[in-house]
């Protein structure tokens, strides 16, 4: 992977508006408008769950980012560019899911931060680590989901297609709708999805409500990446072997 | 790789080249050896098989059958290492970083570059530097990828229509810039369907047609090929026979008493008739050129498809 091709790629995503407004301000947006709503009657346990769970909203979309400009600049022609220098594809495809990593740094930082500063969040050191850098960690398996989306969608499809991808799993994984308010059965559903695992490296940081073991979510992430990680090499694989 | 074993291998080596897209055969065994320091054109109508051609010389695109090498090494290895630089057809430009980034980038990526302010004093860009792939017209992209073709110093440019976009004015800059760079010795290969880029600007013109190469040779040389004139005139009387029979016709048309003829010599041409057929008359006899060359050699192309 080339430094210099990952600081341009995250220069560019910088400089979207999309970008800006999706995974930068809608999660701080969005967790400040939950909290007036469900968290006004003074309930830190309730202000924290609402905090982890739109960090990793925040994090799973900046991450998923990374699918349409995959697509986009296959489509362009910037890929075959991109095949007449030293650049590799597994180089090329690093970078990219840098990037989308790159990106989820921003809602990771930022949640955390409006809560801890503008709600009154406290949490120990320990616990800040994980809403923070765990949930960080635990969007790689959606930066490579991105990139698979990225190696089937085209120009015009990718952006529903990461739109499907995304709502249920943002709904059921129980980001968007804490898995408090879920019925029994959609728990169950739950349990499969990595949006799930992700909102319980965070929630088991600030609440022992519904939460799983971090041993066990680790474990789900890891295999979901693992997972994700070959299908991306052997959709690329199938790629260069078709042209 | 030092020079010596560079100037032993042909630049390009294509042998026995074919690409099928299911029925259409694109590229139909093409061999095509281009030694160093050649400027070499790939001329032909479209469809003639010159984008795969080079899509399959540049390691883009894999061949059915047929060997490719480049300084005798794979397309692979020569991209890697950076010994070949391509300007392909509408080849993207990012919309969002602007044209000192992308090429910087580009450079970044190659182990001996040379400086990108250089790269873009050639392509003639450098007050570009700063502006975004959105805000470039049609001849400006043009340049940026020659640009980005050449910042990382390659031994063999390879160049798919380079100005197809571009307007008289930036085409005439375009070949100004190229010149420049052909002086220093550096193989280049460039597909066009204009003429007077190949005549003008190629050592060697190599024809396709239908996916085969047709004609290769130096411009005179294949103008040679269907050199000769055309001879039309209004001959009362004549037969197609008799006219099949005048000295030097390779080919003969005859419409009621008008007279079309291609001729090798068409001064015996048109001794031979006056003696034959006193009453001809509206002689006129035109020269064939690179053009008609072109059109003669490429010509059952639209019956073909």
């Amino acid at each position: 992977m080339s430094l210099r091709f990952l600081a341009l790629e995250i220069r560019r995503v910088q400089r979207s508006p999309r970008f800006l407004i999706f995974t930068v301000a809608f999660p701080v947006l969005l967790f400040l408008l939950y909290v007036s709503i469900f968290g006004g009657n003074g309930q830190p346990g309730m202000i924290a769950t609402l905090m982890v769970g739109m960090t990793s909203f925040g994090a799973m979309t900046s991450a998923l980012f990374v699918g349409p400009r995959v697509a986009t600049e296959r489509q362009a022609g910037w890929q075959r560019q991109l095949r007449l220098t030293p650049l590799s594809g597994a180089g090329y495809l690093t970078a990219k899911a840098a990037t989308g990593l790159a990106l989820a740094l921003a809602p990771v930082i930022l949640v955390p931060l409006v809560g801890a500063l503008a709600e009154g969040v406290s949490l120990n050191l320990g616990s800040w680590l994980r809403v923070t850098l765990g949930v960080w960690l635990a969007a790689i398996p959606f930066a490579l989901l991105g990139l698979v989306i990225g190696q089937i969608g085209t120009a015009d499809s990718v952006q529903p297609i990461t739109q499907l991808v995304m709502l249920p799993m943002a709904l059921v994984g129980g980001i968007f709708i804490p898995i408090d308010a879920m019925p029994e059965w959609l728990l169950q559903v739950a349990h499969v999805l990595p949006s799930y695992w992700m909102g319980q490296i965070g929630r088991g940081a600030v609440t022992t409500e519904l939460s799983a073991s971090l041993g066990e979510a680790v474990l789900w992430l890891g295999v979901w990446t693992v997972v994700l990680g070959i299908v991306v090499v052997r959709r690329y694989r199938r790629d260069s072997a078709r042209v | 790789m030092n020079g010596t074993h560079t100037l032993s291998h042909a630049a390009v080596r294509l042998a026995g080249l074919r690409k099928h897209y299911g029925e259409v055969r694109a590229v139909d065994r093409v061999d095509l050896a281009i030694a160093p320091g050649e400027v070499v054109a790939l001329l032909g109508p479209n469809g003639a098989g010159k984008s795969t051609t080079i899509d399959m010389l540049l390691g883009l695109t894999k061949p059915d059958s047929g060997e490719v090498s480049i300084f005798g090494s794979s397309a692979a290895d020569a991209v890697a290492h950076g010994a070949v630089g391509a300007m392909l057809q509408g080849g993207a430009l990012l919309d969002d970083a602007t044209v000192g980034e992308m090429v910087g980038m580009v450079a970044s990526l190659h182990r001996k570059p040379m400086p990108v302010a250089e790269a873009l004093r050639r392509a003639g860009v450098e007050d570009l530097e700063s502006r975004r792939g959105t805000k470039l017209s049609g001849g400006q992209k043009q340049r940026v990828r020659f640009a980005l073709a050449l910042v990382s110093d390659p031994h063999l440019l390879v160049l798919d229509e380079p100005t197809a976009a571009m307007d008289v004015a930036s085409r005439r800059e375009f070949w100004k810039s190229m010149h420049a760079y052909t002086a220093s010795g550096r193989t280049v290969l460039f597909a066009t369907h204009y003429l007077e880029e190949a005549e003008e600007f190629a050592d060697r013109v190599v024809l396709m047609r239908a996916g085969r190469v047709v004609a290769d040779g130096s411009v005179a040389q294949v103008r040679a090929l269907a050199s000769g004139r055309t001879l039309r005139a209004v001959v009362p009387g004549a037969t197609a026979q008799h006219v099949a029979k005048l000295p030097g016709v390779t080919e003969c048309e005859l419409r009621g008493d008008r007279v079309a003829l291609s001729s090798a010599d068409s001064d015996a041409t048109l001794r031979a008739l006056l003696s034959w057929f006193p009453g001809a008359h509206d002689i006129e006899i035109t020269a064939i050129g690179l053009e008609g060359a072109f059109l003669t050699l490429t010509a059952d192309e639209e019956g073909v498809r």
